[in-house]
């Protein structure tokens, strides 16, 4: 990976919800998402800001989806991530794994079966 | 389920200081949402936190365009304050000096001469008499309407976040000054000018946002 191309951890957080989503991923379920998974509020505009970013990366690709009455007649942007980023999130967890090995003030905490990642790594 | 109505000003606020887009998306976002949870402080949060989000992200875009309206701006506002503020000396002979070894001093008395001069000179007083008020607030509020309409007119693409940059960088030279008048003139003083600073500053900013066309309803901002 080249210098200044790191997924920070809101783009992988991103990325990473994106790909639990599949086809459904846009503003509202991608923040109940990592909501659900960190237990923070998340900021809706954050979010969007964070995925043009990556978009302009090549990372995801975004399409307009239809208006809704619940929406006040405001379209949804859907969001999907790109071969690039599936691409990106392996190198990540691949560092993260490297730098995770042998810590010893780490040991101890419950990883999943068979991968031995942790797991809020893995989210098995 | 019934349409609930999500809180009025928070959504005027978004529309209108909000930039970028996927505003719409965000206000469609934050209404969907809001259908589900009725959570009015959540809302309110969220559109609150979208604007600054959406200024920084404009200006981490547009680097370029937001130092140009950065320039454009301050010296329209030095240039205007120049030739408009000095008409609170009105029916004196005092005018603005600056004082190189003073620079805290000659910023805080050029920014805030409409409130200061009067204040000084006039031998008003910092109370805020009519005429006073007038002053602390019209002249300012003068200058910066020229000046956001001259930020917005030479960046329409990034109309409303070059304008709220400029409306915040005024409102950061003004929170900066504060410390220094007090440590000048020592806090019962400027206790005392308060009032009429903080209503110089607000006229100041609102001047340049409704210059700046942000209070105007209409779809804006095609970045991208």
């Amino acid at each position: 990976m080249r210098k200044g191309e790191y997924l920070g951890n809101f783009d992988l957080m991103l990325l990473l919800a994106l790909m639990r989503l599949g086809d459904d991923a846009y503003g509202v379920t991608i923040a109940q998402e990592l909501e659900e998974q960190t237990g923070r509020e998340v900021v809706v505009a954050s979010v969007y800001a964070t995925l043009e970013r990556l978009q302009d990366r090549g990372l995801v690709i975004s399409r307009m989806g239809d208006s809704t009455p619940e929406r006040g007649g405001r379209a949804k942007r859907y969001f999907r991530i790109t071969g690039a980023g599936t691409r990106e999130v392996r190198d990540a967890r691949q560092s993260l794994m490297n730098l995770w090995k042998g810590l010893p003030e780490l040991k101890g905490e419950k990883v999943c079966r068979g991968n031995n990642l942790p797991e809020w790594l893995h989210g098995c | 389920m019934s349409w609930k109505q999500p809180p009025g000003m928070a959504t005027w606020l978004l529309k209108h200081f909000g930039s970028g887009p996927n505003n719409e998306a965000v206000l469609g976002d934050l209404g969907e949402q809001y259908q589900h949870t009725g959570d009015a402080l959540r809302y309110w949060r969220q559109a609150i936190k979208a604007i600054p989000v959406s200024m920084v992200r404009d200006v981490r875009a547009y680097p370029h365009i937001a130092a140009r309206a950065l320039l454009i701006g301050w010296t329209a506002w030095i240039l205007g304050a120049m030739a408009i503020f000095p008409l609170v000396f009105y029916e004196t002979n005092f005018g603005f000096d600056f004082e190189p070894s003073h620079p805290f001093a000659s910023a805080a008395s050029f920014v805030w001469m409409p409130v200061l001069g009067r204040a000084s000179f006039h031998g008003e007083g910092p109370w805020a008499t009519p005429s006073a008020f007038s002053s602390a607030v019209g002249l300012p509020l003068f200058v910066a309407t020229l000046c956001g309409w001259l930020v917005a007119r030479l960046h329409r693409e990034q109309q409303t976040s070059t304008v709220l940059l400029f409306a915040g960088s005024i409102l950061l030279v003004n929170l900066l000054l504060i410390g220094p008048l007090i440590l000048l003139v020592g806090s019962r003083v400027s206790y005392i000018f308060a009032g009429l600073l903080t209503a110089c500053a607000a006229a100041s900013i609102l001047g340049i946002l409704f210059g700046g066309g942000l209070f105007r309803g209409r779809s804006r901002t095609v970045s991208n």
